[in-house]
């Protein structure tokens, strides 16, 4: 008994506990990977919301497990990068806007874009109709325009204003976070959204205030700018093509299906579960807008590269400055469903 | 003394600049992941200046916002010190407050006072003043009896002599605690310029950030860590300063002024 006390305060007891607890742990993960494959990861680029209803939809419809793979969709957020997640092996797949892409081909980084899901930039301005008239973009001189510095607003913005020879000193820009009081308090005029998520929720709040709102889309101004886009790493493209043929296949079959007709209320419903914060009528408004970013038209496939789209984001961040010089984005455009 | 800050400061930024290397060469990560090391000397080149000017901005901030924190801090100290209801609901209160977390905060305090100088200073403030208020009420609420004893036994204890008596005798731990909590008043700036305002390094970091520019963010990182080290020595400094003229042992002018304070004199209190 003496010695056993004798051992239990002694550190000698510690330093043998800590090797077997650890030997122990790693042999329960051991098994566990034995018994279960490692999941694929696909990492969104923001939190689960309308924007992601298609990618929600082949994980929850088991459209991955019928391709035979175990897809764990992560959410997203604003200090995630999926690309760097890739790169890291942190995540197979991923979801990351053309402005990240292109930055990180100038660096170097070996990702590649598979399937493009949305055909309009959902990134757009709000403003009060009857207070700031904006018929063409000749209309935002003189105006104070909400941008977020660093942001691909910003881009989009001085992209718009060199196109249409408006010079800096004719707008004021006033550096935006996700507080909206300067845009209610009439302290700007324009206030960036993204027009399917609080472009919604701002427009309906001017209206409960008794205020009209309006949208001013870059893109129809001649900017388009490319915006969420599936990518992988080349290495994934060369080293599993199967997989990435597999995941490619099921996720755009979860995007097509979520924006099938007689979807609706299903797609609807889900989204409600993963973002419950949000109301109904708020996401049935949000999906009707994401359909029309993502599937134009009713046999427009689903995941469409549109190289020229690409290129002129590529063009508008060269003459931006935000890259050192062109970065040839064709290149890493690799669509694994050709239609 | 100096020297010894920057030397310390330049040894762990160059352990981590190269752990942060051997990372990326290890993995062979590219450049968008962690920057190689021409092209930190390229942001480093492009941005120094700009980011050096943020950097001054930030640290202006930062040191009024710590003399907002230590004025605070020793107010709510000394009257949240006595064990009155009052003095319990003034801790209570200021516990309370420093419960919440300042990203949650931050919205309010930018919807009232806007995104300019007077909001970064409050939140470098409230970063800040906590660890400053434990100390000062843990200072203050302590009697020092063999000295106190005196004055009240003779009834010439007032509050203001109580004050000083108990800070004289906790100067050493005080000029520490303030030191300790400069770093947090630089921290609690560059939140806020992060969250919401529209100057200072933070303000810069978040553009990098927004840009997935890691080079930028180290230089960034390198300019906060010097006049950081700068700050607390100067900090440092004139808490020196102050205890060698507080302290009797030390002798000179010192002591002469460290024993008139124990007798009350300086503190415009006669015996």
């Amino acid at each position: 008994m003496r010695t056993f006390q004798r051992l239990q305060s002694s550190k000698w007891l510690m330093l043998l506990l800590v090797p077997v607890c650890t030997l122990l742990l790693f042999t329960s993960c051991t098994k566990k990977s034995e018994e279960r494959p490692d999941p694929i990861r696909y990492r969104l680029k923001w939190l689960f919301n309308t924007s992601v209803v298609g990618d929600l939809w082949a994980e929850e419809k088991g459209l991955f497990e019928r391709e035979g793979l175990i897809v764990e969709v992560k959410p997203g957020g604003p200090e995630k990068d999926a690309i760097k997640e890739l790169e890291l092996g942190h995540a197979q797949f991923g979801v990351a806007s053309a402005d990240m892409v292109i930055r990180a081909v100038s660096k170097g980084s070996p990702v590649a874009v598979i399937a493009q899901l949305f055909q309009t930039n959902p990134l757009q301005w709000i403003y009060r109709p009857g207070e700031t008239e904006i018929k063409t973009p000749e209309d935002l001189r003189g105006k104070v325009i909400g941008v977020t510095f660093g942001g691909n607003d910003e881009a989009i913005l001085r992209a718009l204003l060199a196109k249409y020879g408006i010079l800096e000193e004719e707008v004021e820009l006033f550096s935006v976070r996700y507080d909206y009081t300067p845009f209610y308090e009439r302290r700007v005029d324009l206030w960036p959204v993204y027009r399917n998520a609080q472009g919604i929720i701002i427009k309906e709040k001017l209206e409960g205030a008794g205020e009209r709102a309006a949208f001013f889309d870059p893109h129809r101004a001649g900017v388009p700018f490319v915006a969420n886009s599936v990518v992988t790493t080349k290495e994934m493209l060369q080293k599993s093509p199967e997989i990435v043929e597999k995941f490619t296949k099921a996720l755009l079959a979860g995007w097509e299906a979520s924006m099938a007709p007689e979807s609706g209320a299903e797609a609807i419903a889900l989204i409600h579960r993963f973002d419950p914060d949000t109301p109904l009528n708020q996401i049935e408004q949000q999906y009707a807008i994401t359909k029309r970013m993502v599937k134009p038209s009713a046999d427009f496939p689903v995941g469409t590269i549109d190289r020229a789209a690409w290129q002129m984001t590529e063009q508008i961040m060269v003459e931006q400055g935000l890259i050192p010089g062109a970065v040839g984005v064709a290149r890493a455009l690799a669509p694994v469903i050709s239609r | 003394m100096l020297h010894r800050r920057l030397y310390q400061f330049l040894l762990v930024y160059t352990l981590g600049l190269g752990l942060l290397l051997s990372f990326k060469y290890l993995l062979d990560l590219s450049d968008y992941v962690i920057p190689g090391v021409q092209d930190i000397r390229k942001a480093a080149t492009s941005v120094f200046f700009r980011y050096l000017m943020d950097t001054l901005d930030t640290l202006s901030v930062a040191v009024v916002g710590h003399l907002i924190a230590i004025l605070m801090a020793g107010i709510v100290g000394i009257i949240g010190r006595s064990a009155s209801w009052s003095g319990a609901f003034i801790r209570a209160a200021a516990y309370n407050i420093q419960a919440y977390p300042i990203v949650a905060v931050a919205p309010i305090i930018f919807i009232l006072f806007g995104d300019g100088m007077v909001s970064r200073l409050l939140i470098a403030a409230m970063i800040c003043y906590f660890p400053l208020l434990l100390s000062f009420i843990g200072v203050f609420a302590e009697p020092v009896t063999d000295i106190e004893h005196f004055y009240t036994a003779t009834g010439r204890m007032n509050w203001r002599l109580q004050i000083g008596i108990r800070a004289f005798e906790n100067m050493a731990k005080l000029t520490t605690v303030i030191t300790g909590s400069a770093t947090l008043a630089m921290v609690g700036t560059i939140v806020a310029e992060f969250i919401a305002a529209t100057a200072g390094i933070g303000h810069s970091i978040r553009i990098a950030l927004y840009q997935s520019d890691l080079s930028k963010i180290l230089v960034a990182l390198f300019l906060i860590g010097i006049f950081n080290s700068l700050y607390l020595f100067l900090l440092e400094w004139i808490g020196k300063r102050i205890r060698v003229r507080l302290d009797p042992p030390t002798g000179g002018r010192g002591a002469r002024r460290g024993r008139l304070i124990l007798k009350g004199k300086e503190i415009r209190n006669p015996i």
